[in-house]
């Protein structure tokens, strides 16, 4: 159980202070697959990162199984955007890595990396180095060394963002299988509503300037989800709707002010007027 | 072809066959090898002393914020003196010997060794020593298993660096006690007029300094830029 109780925090920047959270509050039971969705600069990543215990809160209680998160550590894991291995390390010796700090023995610390590397599909390069690998695979490695550490908890900032469109619709696949088979307590973030729905059990939406959390849709929708499937794609809708004021905002702060959604999105074209300006 | 348009007489500006001579007289009777010998152990030594020190350095520089600040300008600083200028003091410390050239030489690669460390250390990717908080490791084990080799491109390079600063400081330090060595070789031809003697032994601290450069360093530091990813050829 995951407790956060009115968190603020507070960017000092040039300018000023920015508030990147205000007034978070958010439990997350055990097991759950939560997603946070918003705008960029919605501090859904700086949310993510107190989490993980990488920031510190400004105020505001973190709470973990009713103990406050002081620090990082292995009983969260995090994935990043980018797969944060380690270069000079084989995949297999990555993989490794968590469970040899955690003092796991030699014998068990390869069958366990084995294992996990079988439940990414890559056994295959379990002796080459990173930088031998597609940005899709080492992602793949990122998640099979998260998932060694045996953390109750799976934290993740945006993983598949820099990834192709099918390599995303195969790890959206994968994680799903996963998070069913392991029962982990997952916490998602993105900017892609759709990924949020396909995979959340709830989904959290956040607006920016201040950072607050604003309304939570719960998806209640049959596994293994589709991108294709009807409801889903109705869910986005309810979501992108609550969304749309949210991104406007942020749009209009970062281009210029007569920008808006309504007015940009249609795209006109002189050979498609018929005639009517004459 | 310059040798035969005759500007220089003949004891200033040598013939290739008479240097090709003399060096193949120098081999034969072991006063080049002995020379290479000596100056070679001496630069051992003086780098051995100076990795030691520069990597050491380096790390406590990077562990104790208060070092960094009050030491780092003053090592850019030092770093800019040419080491030859320590030989003066090293000299008045250590006596005209040995002690004085391997001093010059340790000094003069320390700096640039500690200054590679400390700016490798700061370069390294943020995401790295995130990924190793999260994974639990701490303090000395992240330090080891994460910081220095996410560093080691860097620390290599500083290294190499370190390297051809030592060896400038042997020879000059070597050219300017009168002991023994490749450089004092080179002196003792300057003395007797041998321009062929002179040529020669640039010629073989030329060979030298190339061979370790290329085979030594070059191999060492292509093997890891490959292995860290830095470089696609192989």
């Amino acid at each position: 159980m995951l407790e956060i109780v009115n968190v603020h925090k507070n960017f000092k920047t040039k300018n000023g202070v920015t508030n990147a959270l205000q007034e978070v509050n958010l439990s997350v039971k055990n097991g759950d697959f939560v997603v946070l969705v918003g705008p960029s600069g919605c501090g859904k990543s700086t949310l993510l990162n107190i989490i993980a215990g990488l920031e510190k809160a400004t105020s505001g209680q973190v709470s973990k199984s009713g103990r406050p998160i002081l620090d990082a550590g292995p009983d969260r894991m995090v994935m990043f955007q980018e797969a944060a291995l380690f270069p000079w390390l084989k995949v297999i010796d990555n993989v490794e890595y968590g469970m040899k700090i955690k003092g796991t023995g030699k014998r068990e610390r390869r069958e366990k990396a084995i294992h996990y590397l079988k439940m990414v599909h890559l056994t295959r390069f379990a002796s080459a180095y990173p930088h031998e690998l597609s940005v899709g695979m080492r992602q793949r490695v990122a998640l099979a060394r998260a998932l060694s550490m045996d953390s109750d908890m799976l934290l993740m900032d945006e993983p598949f963002a820099a990834l192709d469109s099918q390599t995303k619709s195969i790890l959206h696949a994968e994680l799903q299988q996963i998070w069913g088979a392991t029962k982990k307590t997952i916490i998602f973030v993105t900017h892609n509503v759709e990924e949020a729905v396909l995979l959340a059990e709830r989904v959290i939406v956040m607006t920016a300037n201040p950072g607050r959390i604003k309304k939570e849709f719960r998806v209640q929708l049959a596994r293994p989800r589709n991108m294709e499937d009807i409801d889903l794609t109705r869910t986005v809708g309810q979501i992108l709707g609550e969304l749309k004021e949210e991104v406007e905002k942020v749009a209009k702060a970062e281009l210029d002010s007569d920008w808006s959604l309504e007015n940009s999105s249609f795209i006109s074209r002189p050979d498609t007027h018929l005639g009517n300006g004459i | 072809m310059v040798y035969r348009t005759g500007i220089w007489p003949s004891f200033l500006f040598p013939s290739p066959s008479g240097v090709l001579e003399n060096l193949s007289a120098g081999i034969q009777d072991l006063s080049i090898p002995i020379a290479a010998q000596i100056s070679i152990q001496r630069l051992f030594i003086g780098y051995s002393i100076s990795l030691v020190i520069g990597l050491l350095l380096g790390i406590m520089i990077d562990r104790i914020k208060y070092l960094d600040q009050a030491l780092s300008p003053l090592l850019l600083g030092v770093q800019t003196l040419p080491s030859i200028c320590w030989l003066p003091l090293a000299i008045l410390w250590f006596g005209l010997g040995e002690e004085a050239i391997i001093f010059v030489i340790a000094i003069g690669s320390i700096f640039s060794i500690s200054m590679a460390v400390v700016s490798g250390i700061k370069q390294i990717p943020h995401l790295y020593i995130r990924a190793a908080k999260t994974m639990g490791a701490k303090g000395l084990r992240r330090y080891t298993s994460v910081v220095i080799p996410a560093a080691l491109p860097a620390i290599i390079s500083g290294m190499k660096q370190g390297w051809s600063f030592a060896w400038r400081a042997l020879m000059a330090g070597e050219l300017l006690t009168p002991t023994s060595g490749l450089g004092y070789v080179l002196i003792m031809g300057r003395d007797l007029h041998d321009m062929n003697q002179v040529v020669g032994i640039m010629i073989v601290i030329v060979i030298m300094g190339v061979v370790t450069d290329r085979l030594l360093f070059g191999r060492v530091e292509h093997a890891i830029l490959y292995r860290w990813g830095l470089t696609r050829s192989h």
